[in-house]
């Protein structure tokens, strides 16, 4: 009798010390995005569906305010404070002043991906103090910048003096952006990028930037906004020196009002890059090394690329799933 | 800023020669010079800014710039108010961007009902600046009611209008409004093209693209609204009793109190008006810019306020200042930025520039406190 009780309290404790080998508790991911703008919220969407696809629990950060390490790094150890994640995925600030935090957070057990921006170069192939995030997923700015380039080019029959109206001097992806559009224009001869301007993420100032240079160069023909705020302050300044349909503007990330803007003419060129689909597959690779850390290799670096918007396809039905919502 | 000004400068001059007796600044010229020098410098950078900057001195400029200013200008009046009654509305920014949520939002309802462009219009823009009277309303009873500082108090109401700004439009500008908004924010009366035809409110149907650059546009509708507004403004605080109480309740409480003026409801009024500016504001850049803008954190847009308003002669201990004075503010402000752009340098020196004048704006309010 005595025995028999011992045995099933033996097989009971056994069944429980081992059940965790047989189906792991949830994986827990927290995402911590850049600043509250309609980009993150479209990775966090694209997060959100795959965490529910693989069965992890998602926890979602307060959006910062404002760029820079000073508001999000509170917010990340607020985060991490509470609760302990397997996973982190974050967009980093400051390509310098995250090294520590997220370090901090390493070693404790947390597995990293840094998405859409980086630590350090974002090349966590060789062995470096900011080495140790999983992978770097977002779009190869330099890249998109130089394609702009390209496509404005093309438009404008590869002549003719340029503008852009970048955002924060700051940010690793904008200068990437800037120093990618300024390359790609260098190609042609008969062009030539007649300034920089950097508006802050302020609608109102890339307008009145842009107005500027188009007063002091009234030949100009075509503009590069390098986000949302800074291409809708550019068109919006074409739109108020009468000068729509003479300047092309390209800009970039797929929002609904610069896709609005594209259908109406009053923009030319819209560049998506692909949160969603960067939010899904950090997710994926995440999740799948951590159920399996000695099989899957996760790549130090994804590119998921980007798609362009011109008027001839942004009515297409396949295209639409890169608009930002 | 004007000739009587500068003229009643003149006339007061012997009285108040007593502490710097005999320098440049006690005699008529030297007093007018310095009441009004943000105007003086004004005129200095528009005359150096046409030497250096290509196609700076030029009516289109000028009207892009000022027409650009709207916005600033509108919150510097309300700015000015509060800021001579010795308080300060840091939330007016934030009230602005929640104005220009509101009023997108609430034009996207009826639109999507069918009702009629003009109504559709008509009842975002009520709508909005109706609700923008709240915001003041609250600041202003907490102010008098509990004695908060207006900074602390004001401050609050900050996060507070741009948290339900951001909550309303969860982070997107509100798109998808009627096309007659920036058609009507950024037209003009008169479209010239010289020698050929004169035409008003739009240009000609079928105008082509490829001549766009040479048509002539001329007095942008901002320009009037803008004018009637601080007109309007300027009038009422200089010339009515509400300015009088505004003035002798920053040159001093206890004596308001004494003359029997009910400072705490005139303060409530204040915060008020300021809030309605700002909604105002908002609503402009709503047919400014077609879309509802939340307010950024990076546009700082009371804090630029604040230094237009003192550039323009206010004094932050309260009494003093004039709606001329902050526009000069206003105007020094964008034409420093416009002109050193315009002027090829480059960006980083602007934020120097305006950091300075904003110092030495205050030092000379500091070095001859009578002379306003």
């Amino acid at each position: 009798m005595r025995k028999s009780i011992l045995l099933v309290v033996a097989v009971l404790l056994g069944l429980f010390v081992a059940r965790p080998g047989f189906s792991q508790a949830k994986l827990k991911v927290l995402f911590m995005p850049g600043v509250a703008d309609p980009f993150y919220y479209t990775m966090e969407k694209g997060i959100k569906a795959k965490c529910a696809e693989m069965g992890v629990d998602l926890t979602v950060a307060e959006y910062p305010k404002a760029w820079g390490p000073e508001n999000q790094v509170p917010i990340l150890q607020a985060s991490v404070a509470r609760q302990k994640y397997d996973l982190l995925l974050i967009a980093p600030t400051s390509t310098d002043a995250l090294k520590a935090p997220l370090k901090a957070i390493y070693d404790k057990g947390t597995e990293i991906i840094t998405v859409d921006t980086f630590i350090g170069d974002g090349d966590y192939s060789k062995k470096s103090d900011y080495s140790f995030p999983l992978s770097y997923i977002g779009s190869d700015n330099e890249l998109g910048g130089k394609l702009m380039a390209e496509h404005l080019a093309k438009m404008v029959g590869e002549k003719g003096k340029v503008f852009c109206e970048a955002t924060n001097p700051d940010a690793s992806s904008v200068q990437g952006r800037v120093k990618g559009f300024k390359a790609g224009i260098a190609q042609y001869p008969n062009m030539q990028v007649v300034g920089v301007e950097w508006c802050q993420d302020v609608q109102q100032k890339a307008q009145e930037q842009t107005l500027a240079a188009l007063q002091k160069n009234k030949d100009i023909v075509g503009i590069f906004g390098t986000n949302v705020f800074s291409a809708q302050g550019s068109y919006q300044a074409v739109v108020n020196a009468g000068l729509t349909g003479a300047v092309k503007i390209c800009s970039w990330d797929a929002t609904q009002e610069l896709i609005g803007a594209l259908k109406k003419g009053q923009v030319d060129l819209v560049l998506a890059q692909k949160p969603g689909e960067m939010g899904s597959l950090a997710v994926d690779w995440g999740v799948k090394y951590l159920k399996d850390k000695k099989n899957v290799k996760v790549p130090k670096k994804v590119l998921p690329g980007f798609e362009f918007f011109t008027r001839d396809n942004v009515n297409d039905p396949a295209m639409q799933q890169y608009i930002y919502q | 800023m004007n000739a009587a000004d500068a003229g009643a400068g003149a006339e007061f001059s012997p009285q108040a020669g007593r502490a710097r007796a005999g320098t440049f600044f006690t005699s008529g010229p030297g007093r007018a010079l310095a009441r009004n020098w943000a105007a003086c410098f004004l005129v200095v950078l528009l005359v150096v800014f046409s030497l250096t900057g290509t196609n700076f001195l030029s009516v289109v400029n000028f009207q892009n710039v000022v027409h650009l200013q709207t916005l600033p200008l509108l919150l510097a009046a309300a700015q000015t108010f509060v800021i001579i009654t010795g308080g300060i509305d840091l939330s007016i920014g934030f009230v602005a961007g929640l104005a220009s949520v509101v009023a997108a939002k609430l034009m996207q309802l009826p639109l999507s009902a069918g009702w009629p462009v003009g109504e559709v219009i008509v009842f975002g823009a009520a709508g909005a600046l109706l609700l923008s009277l709240v915001p003041g309303l609250v600041n202003g009873l907490v102010i008098t009611r509990f004695k908060v500082p207006p900074f602390i108090a004001t401050l609050g109401m900050w996060g507070i209008a741009n948290g339900v700004a951001l909550k309303l439009c969860q982070g997107f500008p509100v798109a998808g409004l009627p096309d007659a908004l920036p058609r009507i924010g950024n037209g003009y009366l008169l479209y010239v093209l010289p020698g050929s035809f004169v035409s008003f409110f739009d240009k000609p149907a079928g105008f082509p693209d490829a001549r766009v650059r040479e048509l002539w546009r001329l007095v942008p509708f901002s320009l009037p609204f803008i004018l009637v507004v601080l007109g309007v403004l300027a009038f009422v605080l200089r010339r009515g009793r509400f300015g009088r109480h505004t003035y002798a309740i920053g040159g001093s409480m206890d004596a308001a109190v004494r003359a029997g003026i009910d400072v705490d409801r005139h303060l409530v009024r204040i915060y008020v008006l300021s809030s309605a500016l700002a909604g105002l504001a908002g609503v402009f850049n709503v047919f400014q810019t077609g879309i509802g803008n939340y307010t950024t954190f990076s546009s700082m847009y009371e804090l630029f306020a604040i230094a237009a308003v003192v550039i323009g002669g206010a004094s932050l201990s309260g009494g003093k200042g004039r709606i001329q004075g902050s526009v000069v503010g206003v105007l020094v402000l964008a034409f420093m930025e416009n002109g050193l752009a315009i002027s090829g340098v480059e960006p980083f020196y602007r934020y120097i520039a305006v950091g300075v004048l904003l110092v030495i704006a205050v030092v000379i309010d500091k070095l001859f406190p009578d002379l306003f």
